[in-house]
């Protein structure tokens, strides 16, 4: 029973790593330009491809297939704000905006989603597993890779925390996260801080399809799923947070991990939504979140 | 007679004499499971472009109609003629329901709870075998009775379609309901200091939207015969707001175009290969969201240039600028 319930947790606790690297790109792309990216997943889907053409298609190391996809889905994201949210802002003005922005990155999610699998098929690509081996704890048995998946996504969060607490750029981030205007009044580019957090949001997503696509197989699909489930997670940590996506994923990795003991495993899904439902309307500014009005 | 009206007409004339004028059962399938897709964008249109409610949900309204039907002919024995209006009727039950958080909530987090909803449908769809047939979803089940046996003269799922399109417009343009959404899409706050009471009317866009929405899946799953879990998917929903915001929101006529227009297209498409249909429809969602905001009904309503000096125009009674906030 222990055993079985600390098997759990930590299964629970590495789902919950690759959860907040998916989850925290959305709601940081969330605090600063007010956008809920639909399309996050179509990124996480990107990442898997690129990583799926590195190693298995061109025979590169898996680390260069790792980099070469994040960095991938990091210029992809570079041209969202430009090419799609800057003209929609220009025309809408000071006009609020809210929902049009969701239907905007619907078309791209769909647009990208359905590319894919114009580009490379429908098939469930296989890669093989970035690091082989099992790391035998005495009551569970780890693979590296999902050890490798979870190591790298919170050296990953870690440099991002650390970009925007101490780099300029990432203060700049910040700035204009908490006040747009008073930011720009501070000479700070808005555009091109809102294509460089796009791309950060999306580069951690396409990084996070790279790393457990040996896990999840590549299909253009493969994304959406855990975007809905990332939606959960960010409500639940309080809309915009960084560090409420970052502990909301762990919670709801670890209870869905642990569900399983109790509920059949094809009901698992249901969990998140059935939180994000309840969170929504007893506390929508989150677990962690402070009441806003903006 | 208004653009809309000449719209709807040639739409309701169309579709009452395409069974006559062209007796080929492929070209009356098509054409009914378009009509069939602009009702549910059309119903969409009513909740998210007149009343400013953007629902991310509708596919979860439409699946509900269908399975309701299905289940009802299927598990009960229900006639076909009992199992549309039950599947209506439940769709609308829930779309209230479904409604009661979106007094609290607006934009994204109204847009998200609508997206939770029809993504737990689809799991209860998947998941509840003994109730739904899983994955492979519920067929065999009996269609309307009493009807010839020639499919070319079942016609009859046209007319509740153009019927419901009329009444969404109705209710739309010409009843107080209609202007009340309108007034709660433009602003919310002034809407309720003049008297409005925005909670009662929006819940009522949401039981009406939903309840058509329920119609159109219920229509589906007796035109078609067939209804799985896959219909629940966001990309459902996905189609049902390009269709829409193709067309033109907060007109009615200009998603149901819209819809027939893209489903046109799809099933051209087809021969191509079935990939490049949604591509095709993210291009149109992203190209009209940011550049033709007033889509198709915008385009067509321009187009007769007024010979008279134009007064100033009035400050945005737009769906497309104004819905969401």
């Amino acid at each position: 029973m222990w055993e079985s319930l600390l098997e759990f947790l930590v299964q629970g606790i590495i789902l919950g790593g690759l959860y907040a690297l998916f989850a925290v790109g959305l709601t940081l792309i969330f605090g600063v330009l007010e956008v809920i990216n639909i399309a996050h997943g179509e990124f996480f889907a990107l990442g898997g491809y690129l990583v799926f053409a590195a190693v298995v298609l061109l025979g590169l190391r898996p680390v260069v297939g790792i980099v070469a996809a994040s960095l991938g889905a990091f210029a992809v994201g570079l041209a969202v704000y430009p090419l799609l949210l800057a003209p929609l802002r220009r025309r809408l003005g000071r006009r609020p905006y809210g929902a049009l922005y969701l239907v905007l990155t619907l078309g791209l999610s769909t647009f990208m989603q359905n590319g894919l699998l114009a580009v490379a098929g429908g098939e469930y690509l296989q890669v093989p597993p970035h690091v082989a081996g099992i790391l035998d704890l005495s009551f569970t048995a780890l693979s590296y890779q999902r050890i490798l998946v979870f190591v790298v996504a919170m050296a990953l969060l870690a440099g991002l925390f650390a970009f925007l607490l101490l780099h300029r750029q990432g203060l700049a981030v910040r700035a204009v996260a908490q006040n747009p205007e008073a930011a720009q009044a501070m000479g700070i580019n808005l555009g091109r801080i809102f294509s460089l957090t796009i791309a950060l949001g999306v580069g951690l997503a396409g990084a996070g399809g790279a790393l457990i696509a040996p896990q999840f197989n590549v299909y253009p699909a493969v994304g959406l799923p855990l975007t809905i489930k990332a939606f959960a997670i960010t409500i639940l940590g309080g809309m915009g947070n960084l560090l409420g996506a970052l502990v909301a994923s762990l919670v709801v990795g670890v209870t869905e991990s642990l569900a399983v003991m109790v509920i059949p495993s094809e009901w698992q899904n249901l969990i998140a939504f059935a939180v994000m439902v309840l969170v929504l309307l007893v506390r929508p500014q989150g677990l962690l979140g402070r009441a806003v009005v903006r | 007679m208004t653009t809309r009206g000449t719209w709807l007409g040639g739409l309701a004339v169309a579709a009452i004499l395409l069974p006559l004028a062209v007796p080929h059962p492929f070209v009356l399938t098509i054409a009914t499971q378009a009509l069939i897709w602009a009702l549910l964008a059309s119903s969409w249109d009513l909740l998210s472009g007149y009343a400013g409610q953007v629902s991310f949900g509708h596919a979860g309204f439409f699946v509900l109609g269908g399975y309701t039907a299905a289940i009802t002919s299927k598990s009960l024995g229900l006639s076909a003629w009992l199992g549309v209006w039950l599947g209506a009727l439940l769709a609308a039950v829930v779309g209230l329901a479904v409604g009661f958080p979106a007094l609290r909530l607006r934009g994204h987090y109204l847009a998200l709870i609508t997206l939770g909803f029809a993504e737990i449908l689809r799991l209860v769809a998947q998941n509840w075998l003994s109730l739904t047939g899983g994955p492979f979803g519920i067929y065999g089940y009996a269609t309307f009775s009493g009807l010839p046996a020639d499919p070319l003269l079942r016609r009859q799922a046209l007319y509740v379609v153009v019927a419901s399109l009329f009444a969404m417009a109705v209710i739309g343009e010409r009843t107080p309901a209609g202007k009340a959404f309108r007034a709660i899409r433009e602003d919310e706050l002034l809407a309720a200091t003049l008297g409005i009471h925005t909670t009662r009317y929006k819940l009522l866009a949401f039981a009406l939207s939903s309840g058509f929405a329920g119609l159109a899946g219920t229509l589906y799953a007796y035109y078609v015969l067939l209804v799985s879990p896959t219909l629940a998917s966001p990309a459902t929903t996905a189609l049902v707001i390009g269709m829409a915001v193709f067309g033109g929101l907060g007109t009615i006529w200009g998603p149901a175009a819209g819809a027939l227009l893209l489903y046109g297209v799809n099933e051209a498409l087809r021969f191509v290969g079935v990939v490049y249909n949604l591509i095709v429809v993210g291009l149109i969602i992203m190209t009209f969201v940011i550049f033709v905001p007033e889509g198709l009904a915008g385009v067509v309503r321009r187009r007769p240039a007024p010979r008279v000096r134009r007064s100033p125009p009035a400050r945005s009674t737009d769906a497309s600028r104004s819905i969401g906030g």
